[in-house]
């Protein structure tokens, strides 16, 4: 058996530090994985004592099949118009030749800093009886129906635009990455343009295609947001109601909340099976040693090329008006938020800074004022505090996330080959195969009590609940984070460690200077990507149900509860449109320095650099400075 | 100066060396040769520190060095893919063994210079990330940071086997000069004879774990001991019966001659070998021109300079002439 010396050489405490981490991630793996979720399936067997399927008889005897055929209609429906739409915005952006495309691309990739509760609550303002878009829309077809964006008309159509973001990131990358080469033997050959993108152009991208349609079906199972934002009786809703429902007024209401979310975990894990068997395949790869660059394809028939140029541009408009609306409705006062109406003399920061007074005369004809009932997104203490909140949380989940990960996957690359790292990196993909609400839901019951694995404490009373938070956050997002940092561990010269070593540098030097700052822009991107996300998500700090957990999403979609009324929160509506541009801001600045600064290598910032210095040197008269320096 | 004694390394099961034994000598250039598999890169892991043997010892300079750490070995590494860090410049490549020793800032600015400045690296390219530099500066580079270390021996796995042919050639003799120039002894792995033959003062040809043969490049080349060299390095045809039996050769072995000890309507001389034999095909190379000749029962393959007078075309009629001197027989 082949030994390598490294192993000789080390020092006993590293024995004790490798054995504490071990039993640190098993204590956890478990209490945070396995055991919340089993307690959740025991709680559907074991709610009437000596009857286990009492639950399920219950279930299929009453109306709740309804919310699972209503959560399939959702997926299915959203995997026809998601694939349509997104397909399109790809091809008219990467594979015809569309005038403008550029500025195209932009508009569809909003949905990449526009998305979660911001953009349902925009799409809700913009949509509803008395929005602005419903109400031009009336003035074109006078016959429509005013009341048309709720229940699962609105669900749909907010979550078609919203879930293209993954097909404008992986289908974009699938389809530059075609072999233009093969397109031109096609034409060769004589195929029409047509009959080439369906016959050599679509087979290619089909396995991202099959990926994209299995994230959208679980993204529509899952949809949790939109349908209890605009109104739709689907699972996840259902599963929080049911959650904060108590026996007095209603069947084993956990029990079937756990019943759902165990169906929806069944639907998932079935679905991710088939999308990972079929990944494995590897259909389609390109064999091309040298690939030729795609060639955006003119389309040759006039009448074609007109009609494609309008729905190109009717999807841009769609996408782009509630940005665009929203971001100006976030500089108006609130009487013109109010009436939905933009006015130049409206102007105003006061959404975002500061306060104002409201005055009002009574019914008796008394003059009141009621101080402070105006307030910015700064200003206000609700949304300062879930700002606060989520930016903390998200933080601390986002990087505990990380170091979790670097530290396995290194592990895992040390150990390749072995059972151990596979068992290593089966636990952490482990959350990948189970819906988030089962996750939120399992905690929030397993938790809420004096639960032994915890040193008996209530991890769902007041503030134990934002540990509680933070955990769940870190487990949901720990899959996505091994995918990520492994892929960038991939990139790792193995004889760069043998350099390191025969250098003498010990193992944790190696992996601190040489290792860690090679997959460090990953890492920061990983960080930054779950930040992002987690800094507006609503779905999981919704399931938690707690004044303790009110994260800036749940604080956002709470703005205009009660707007106006007694003169209290009179500019909820503006402060949520301007809660949105700030968080467009932060998801922007996040994708900048990910896929911007983050993507440079050191070459590159130093060649920057140095363009820098010899700017400011120009710009000084300091004389020139020495290259490379 | 490196003494392998009996190395046997074992992966699991499966036997990757087995009793290899090999002594270079001081300020030599010595390389291991061998196709993909055959023990060349494991035999030198094992030097380096990566591998411990099984069985058997590593010496160098006349101490045993088997179970000693890797980084106490003293011995520099050019890897094949060189191995830079990415994420540091070239200074601070050449300076991280340096660092790790713990040695002043000034002597480690010292060292650096002193070594740059010998592997004509400017301060300008020190300054730079090593994605910025040629392959032909990266491993200048990395050649800088094994020798700052100032180790005993140098160890290089194939560092020429990702660059293109005419850089290759290019690097291959810097190489050599920089050896010449620092004397250093180096062990150098490849599984280009070429390579091998125009670098090595001596090669060890590896087969299936094994050590073929160490010798000189012409004692390789010319007098290959065993027919797995002979096939190994260079081209070479082997001879069938007949023309065996035409040159009164032993029936119960193999020959061999090479391309270019087969003759083509050259003068008669005393002992050799001749038959008549057909052009099949030619390989134009510029400098030299290689036949296919139908001859003997057996296409004969043979190299004849290029003078531009005498071209054969394909359908000719030539005479082939071999000196049983020769052929070397296995």
């Amino acid at each position: 058996m082949q030994q390598t010396l490294q192993k000789k050489s080390g020092p006993d405490l590293s024995l004790i530090w490798k054995i504490f981490v071990g039993v640190l991630f098993v204590y956890l793996f478990l209490g945070f994985m396995v055991l919340p979720c089993l307690d959740t399936l025991k709680s559907v067997f074991g709610a009437v004592p000596g009857d286990p399927l009492a639950v399920i008889r219950f279930f299929f005897a009453g109306s709740m099949p309804s919310f699972v055929i209503n959560s399939l209609k959702l997926a299915v429906c959203l995997v026809v118009t998601v694939n349509v739409v997104g397909i399109s915005i790809v091809l008219l952006t990467e594979y015809f030749d569309i005038k403008g495309a550029k500025i195209l691309r932009l508009g569809y990739m909003t949905t990449l800093i526009y998305s979660g509760v911001a953009l349902v609550t925009g799409y809700q303002f913009l949509y509803d009886g008395n929005g602005m878009m419903t109400q031009w829309l009336i003035k074109l077809f006078p016959m429509m129906n005013k009341q048309w964006f709720s229940g699962f008309r609105a669900v749909l159509f907010t979550m078609t635009f919203a879930c293209t973001s993954n097909h404008a990131l992986f289908l974009r990358n699938a389809i530059r990455g075609i072999d233009y080469n093969t397109v031109e033997a096609a034409r060769n050959l004589g195929a029409k343009p047509f009959k080439v993108l369906l016959k050599v152009v679509m087979p290619t991208l089909l396995p991202t295609l099959f990926s994209l349609t299995v994230m959208t079906f679980i993204t529509g199972l899952c949809a949790m947001s939109a349908p209890t934002l605009l109104g739709y009786n689907s699972i996840n809703p259902e599963i929080v109601r049911l959650a904060g429902s108590s026996v007095a007024d209603e069947a084993f209401p956990q029990a079937r909340a756990a019943l759902l979310s165990l169906i929806l975990a069944l639907f998932t894990i079935v679905l991710l099976t088939t999308l990972n068997h079929y990944e494995r395949k590897g259909h389609y790869l390109s064999v091309s040693k040298t690939k030729a660059k795609l060639v955006k394809q003119k389309i040759q028939n006039p009448v074609w090329n007109v009609i494609a140029h309008i729905y190109a541009y009717v999807l841009f408009v769609i996408y782009m008006t509630p940005v665009v609306m929203i971001v100006l409705f976030a500089f108006q006062n609130w009487p013109a938020v109010r009436a939905k109406s933009l006015n130049v003399s409206s102007w105003t920061l006061i959404n975002f800074f500061g306060t104002q007074d409201y005055s009002y005369t009574t019914s008796r004809g008394k003059q009141r004022v009621r101080e402070g009932v105006i307030s910015g997104v700064f200003s206000n203490s609700d949304t300062v505090g879930g700002i606060r909140l989520s930016f903390v949380l998200s933080a601390l989940a986002a990087a505990l996330a990380c170091v979790i990960v670097v530290v396995a996957v290194n592990y895992i690359f040390k150990h390749r080959n072995k059972k151990r790292a596979a068992i290593v990196e089966a636990c952490l993909l482990f959350p990948w195969l189970l819906p988030t609400i089962l996750i939120c839901y399992s905690f929030r019951t397993f938790f809420n009590g004096e639960v032994w694995y915890v040193l008996g404490q209530n991890l769902y009373y007041r503030e134990n609940v934002r540990f509680l938070i933070v955990m769940a956050y870190t487990v949901v997002k720990l899959p996505f984070a091994l995918r990520m940092v492994k892929a960038a561990f991939y990139a790792i010269d193995d004889e760069l460690e043998d350099a390191a070593r025969n250098m003498g540098a010990s193992s944790l030097v190696t992996f601190l200077r040489v290792k860690l700052p090679i997959v460090l822009p990953s890492v920061l991107a990983v960080f930054a990507l779950n930040f992002n996300a987690l800094f507006t998500e609503y779905d999981m700090s919704a399931t938690f149900q707690s004044s303790y957990g009110k994260s800036y999403a749940m604080v956002i979609q709470s703005m205009t509860a009660e707007e106006g009324r007694d003169g209290y929160n009179m500019n909820g509506s503006g402060r949520r449109c301007a809660s949105t541009v700030f968080i467009m801001i932060i998801s922007g600045l996040i994708l900048y320095l990910v896929y911007g600064v983050g993507a440079r290598d050191l070459g590159e910032r130093l060649e920057r650099r140095k363009k820098r210095r010899e700017f400011w040197a120009k710009l000084t008269g300091k004389g020139t400075v020495k290259s490379g320096q | 100066m490196i003494q392998l004694s009996d190395i046997v390394v074992k992966f699991d099961d499966f036997e990757a060396l087995h009793n290899i034994n090999v002594h270079v000598k001081e300020g030599e250039f010595f390389t291991f040769l061998g196709p993909s598999g055959c023990g060349k890169t494991t035999t030198l892991r094992t030097i380096t520190g990566f591998i411990e043997p099984v069985s058997g010892t590593v010496k160098m300079q006349g101490r045993d060095i088997t179970h000693v750490p890797i980084e106490k070995r003293n011995i520099g590494i050019v890897f094949q893919s060189y191995a830079l860090f990415p994420t540091m410049t070239v200074r601070d490549n050449i300076a991280f063994g340096l660092k790790l020793k713990k040695l002043s800032k000034g002597e480690i600015e010292e060292k650096v210079n002193t070594i740059a400045r010998k592997v004509d690296l400017s301060d300008e390219q020190l300054a730079k990330a090593v994605s910025q530099l040629s392959g032909g500066q990266q491993q200048r580079v990395a050649i800088a940071r094994a020798l700052v270390m100032e180790p005993a021996i140098i160890c290089m796995d194939e560092p020429l086997s990702n660059l293109d042919a005419k850089l290759r050639v290019q690097l291959r003799n810097e190489l050599k000069n920089m050896q010449r120039e620092f004397g250093i002894t180096t062990i150098y792995v490849t599984h280009d004879q070429e390579e091998a033959l125009t670098l090595s003062d001596r090669i060890a040809v590896f087969n299936k774990g094994y050590i073929e043969q160490i010798g000189t490049p012409n004692e390789v080349y010319n007098h290959s001991a065993t027919e797995f060299v002979a096939n190994f390095i260079g081209d070479i045809n082997p001879l069938n019966a007949r023309a065996a039996e035409g040159m009164g050769l032993a029936a119960d072995q193999h020959h061999f001659i090479r391309l270019e000890r087969v003759h083509v309507n050259w003068p008669h001389e005393d002992g050799s070998y001749r038959t008549q034999g057909i052009i099949a095909s030619r390989e134009y190379y510029g400098l030299y021109i290689k036949y296919y000749i139908d001859a003997a029962g057996q296409t004969i393959k043979v190299i004849e300079k290029n003078d531009g007078i005498n071209i054969y075309e394909p359908g000719d009629s030539v005479s082939v002439a071999i000196h049983p001197r020769d052929v070397m027989s296995y």
